[in-house]
């Protein structure tokens, strides 16, 4: 009796019933998320009458009305009346907009040194590679030379030579290393070392094994590269896209060495230092830029010998350095406040000096709090290159802006722009990218916990 | 003898390597480094500037200043003929600077809380909408923007067809035509009230934050406050007669007369600062409103506070800590970016100073040390009225 109430009366929840309708499915999703009320309705409804006007143009000025083959500017005109853009002439122009008046027989450099520095940067991307560190600063410290002997040419003199050498022996050991990495499991050194037999000896024989190696590498890097005869290109024939591209590159790989040691001397605890850093700091980071550069090529000038007178390139790739320098010195200084006070104290506590404790415990933490920013500011650098334009140097922007003023193309104005920036568009949307790429993967704070 | 000669500081007898590693040593040496580097530089480049100066026949000094300029300026908020001097183009390129930089910080400001709002919205379409903006905007470098918005504001209608809202503002390829304010008699009266409605709405708010501390009753602040500044010189104003009259643009032939002209690279300049600057305004914002956790209005709700009150005394206070300071350095950023108008020919600081006079005066240093010398006191009194508000808001750790 007792065992039938039991059973009777315990409780049996009934299947539960399937949601309604209208709140699952496409229906439950635009309600929600488009008609949730009377105003989220008109919101809707408006945004996609204002997503309907802009597509709409875009589509007719850019594909329906747009014209793809013509010689002038006046045959684009006289087809589709200008409600259409003219991409005939980007045709045209495309090799000015890119290399500038760089002579076309010899732009198979550019794209020869931007082939090797994307081979030379491919091993960060490669799991197994190790020494990632060491491949990013060769890159960063010797790369420049390369590219400089490389696009410039002519009589280089022997210390470009000689730092040419170094980067060619930096990047053939770049990817021997990769090649021993995948095939033997071991870095270069340790198969260097274990070849020539010094596997066993002392660790400081270890040393003079790997610096006899490069010794050779350098040599026979010295005697290829002297057989190299390029014809000089002066910089002031250099613009285009690789103009700008060469002044925010030179620009990005500096600001960062300068901008950690900028920042550091900023919290120094030695007065002289902090407040020489402190004054350069701010001085550059409160004027705008383009003051900067006409600083650059009107004041420059004055403060070198009389009888030194550099490219504007130079004295402008300068400026860009400076400003750049004095950006990153302040974000790297907020990622230095961001790490907790213990990490220093641990740090000396463990018996770590100044520079060990920078290099090992804190900068590692700062910089990861600070990619977002970090990257941030090499995109905001790269946007900010097209100022040079303004003082005359033929970049990508200038560049389109002559192809409006050619006879021929008059009044081509509006596509060089739309192609400029859908350039720069694609170039710093995947910077960002990456960036949150990088966040996501290697960056501290507090996604991770 | 021997225990104190171990235990008490020895004389002269500090070998080279402890003085070495003394930290107070070191770094005594560093800076003394460092000043001499420095020193020796100055001293390198003003003796270069020196001889290349004598090299070149100029002088130094800011003599030039007083002496006249001579070249005339397509368009000044202040006074300015041909025959001033140079300083006046520095008043003049200080004051253009400053009076694009105020429309264009105010129309940031408020449309990028628009747009951050619209970011934050749960409407598919309004934040979709919101973020490709903002993508667009911040991928694509501002000087590009100002040259798209240049190129395509040639392109409006001659003045014979201008557009024209009402009859009284129309927009050319020239320009955008105004109605110019002209004060009539008595209209410093009704300025004056607006000083006084604006001080006597601050005492209110002083007085009413006083009685709430003491008695807890609320008084509303707010809109007294609005109807002190508002109402006040409107009664002015109506028992003055209007003192106000208008100046309308009006069609004279070719081109407009009257009322006050702004020239078209002031409008594309200003279209394309709003623009790129925008986006920054609404990452603040959206920052700052997601930075604002949930469990405050939860909190706030629990202790009985209606929802408007929670927004203004609970979500928005803490919300404007993290606003505050990035929106104060877009303002600053806006000042500095607006010298990209000398791209476009309008006449800023940097275009009628920093390249006009310079090439016509050549005298390089003196320009550049005044045009910086601007800028940075912007922004270091900008800087300066931002740490203050750090130091205000930021929370009081016990």
């Amino acid at each position: 009796m007792t065992d039938a109430t039991q059973s009777d009366t315990a409780f049996r929840p009934k299947p539960s019933l399937p949601p309604p309708a209208n709140t699952v499915g496409v229906v439950g999703w635009m309600r929600k998320n488009l008609f949730g009320g009377p105003v989220d309705t008109v919101l809707t409804l408006l945004g996609v009458y204002l997503l309907y006007v802009i597509l709409d143009f875009v589509v007719d000025y850019g594909i329906v009305n747009a014209i793809w083959t013509a010689d002038s500017y006046r045959e684009c005109l006289d087809i589709n009346k200008g409600e259409g853009a003219c991409w005939a002439g980007i045709g045209v122009w495309f090799n000015s907009m890119m290399y500038g008046r760089y002579p076309d027989e010899e732009q198979w450099r550019i794209n020869f040194g931007g082939i090797v520095l994307l081979l030379w940067l491919i091993p960060f991307w490669l799991p197994k590679v190790s020494g990632k560190i060491q491949v990013g600063i060769s890159a960063v410290l010797t790369f420049p030379f390369l590219a400089a002997s490389l696009f410039i040419g002519g009589d280089i003199g022997i210390f470009l030579h000689a730092m040419t050498a170094i980067a060619l022996t930096l990047f053939v050991s770049v990817w021997l290393n990769v090649a021993t990495c995948y095939l033997m499991g071991k870095s270069l050194p340790a198969v260097l070392i274990s070849v020539t037999g010094f596997a066993d000896k002392d660790d400081r024989l270890h040393k003079y094994v790997l610096l006899g190696a490069f010794g050779v590498g350098f040599v026979l890097a010295l005697l290829y590269h002297l057989s190299w005869d390029l014809v000089e290109v002066p910089t002031t024939i250099w613009g285009g896209l690789f103009l700008t591209l060469v002044i925010s590159g030179i620009g990005i790989s500096s600001a960062l060495p300068s901008g950690i040691l900028l920042a550091l001397g900023r919290r120094s605890k030695m007065p002289v230092i902090r407040v020489f850093c402190t004054a350069f700091i701010e001085l550059f980071r409160s004027v705008p830029l383009i003051t900067i550069l006409f600083m650059a090529v009107t004041m420059m000038p004055l403060f070198l010998p009389v009888e030194f007178n550099p490219p504007k390139l130079a004295m402008v790739i300068v400026a860009v350095c400076i400003f750049a320098a004095a950006y990153m010195a302040e974000t790297v200084r907020g990622g230095l406040q961001a790490v907790n006070k213990g990490q220093y104290e641990a740090a000396q506590a463990m018996g770590l000096n100044f520079w060990k404790m920078m290099a090992l415990i804190v900068m590692p933490q700062a910089l990861k709090l600070m990619i977002p920013n970090i990257v941030g500011s090499f995109m905001g650098l790269m946007k900010d290159t097209t100022l040079v334009s303004i003082i005359g140097l033929y970049d990508i922007l200038l560049m389109g802006k002559a192809a409006g003023q050619n006879p021929t193309w008059l009044g081509f104005h509006t596509e060089p722009l739309l192609f400029t920036a859908t350039i720069f568009f694609v170039l710093c949307f995947a910077m960002s990218k990456y960036s949150q790429h990088l966040e996501r993967t290697i960056g501290g704070g507090y996604g991770r916990r | 003898m021997a225990v104190v000669d171990k235990a008490g500081p020895r004389k002269g007898g500090r070998s080279f390597t402890e003085i070495v590693n003394d930290e107070r040593y070191r770094s005594v040496f560093y800076q003394v480094i460092v000043a001499v580097a420095v020193i020796w530089a100055a001293n390198y480049l003003i003796t270069n500037t020196a001889e290349n100066l004598q090299a070149r026949g100029m002088s130094a000094g800011f003599e030039f200043l007083t002496s006249t300029a001579g070249f005339s300026i397509a368009w000044s908020i202040i006074d300015y003929e041909p025959g001033d001097t140079y300083f006046d183009v520095y008043l003049v390129g200080i004051a253009n600077t400053l009076i694009i930089s105020f429309f264009a910080i105010i129309a940031t400001t408020l449309l990028g809380f628009v747009v951050g709002v619209m970011r934050l919205s749960k409407n598919f379409i309004i934040c979709n909408l919101a973020s490709g903006y903002v993508e667009v905007m911040r991928n694509v470098p501002l000087l590009l923007h100002i040259l798209f918005w240049f190129t395509l504001s040639a392109a409006l209608p001659r003045p014979k067809n201008s557009l024209g809202l009402g009859d009284m503002f129309f927009l050319n390829n020239r320009g955008l035509y105004v109605p110019a304010p002209i004060p009539g008699e008595g209209f410093g009266v009704v300025v004056i009230m607006v000083l006084i409605g604006i001080a006597a709405a601050f005492g209110v708010t002083v007085w009413a934050t006083r009685r709430q501390m003491a008695t807890g009753q609320r008084f509303p602040a707010f809109w007294v406050g609005v109807g002190l500044v508002v109402g006040l010189p409107l009664l002015a104003f109506a028992a003055l007669g209007a003192p106000l009259t208008f100046d309308y643009p009006s069609l004279k032939g070719f081109n407009f007369t009257g009322g006050a002209d702004v020239p078209r690279a002031f409008c594309a300049l200003l279209f394309a600062l709003v623009l790129y600057h925008t986006v920054y305004m609404a990452e603040a914002v959206r920052a700052g409103i997601l930075s604002v956790s949930h469990g405050q209005t939860e909190a706030s709700y629990s202790l009985g506070l209606k929802p408007s009150w929670t927004l203004r005394l609970v979500v928005i206070p803490q919300a404007m800590r993290a606003v505050v300071p990035p929106m104060i350095s877009n303002w600053m950023n806006v000042v500095k970016n607006s010298s990209l108008a000398v791209a476009i020919g309008y006449p800023d600081l940097v275009a009628v100073f920093m390249q006009t006079s310079l090439n016509q005066s050549g005298h390089a240093i003196e320009i550049v040390g005044m045009v910086m010398l601007f800028y940075m006191t912007v922004s270091l009194t900008i800087s300066a009225a931002l740490n203050y508000y750090n130091k205000l808001v930021q929370i009081k750790e016990r």
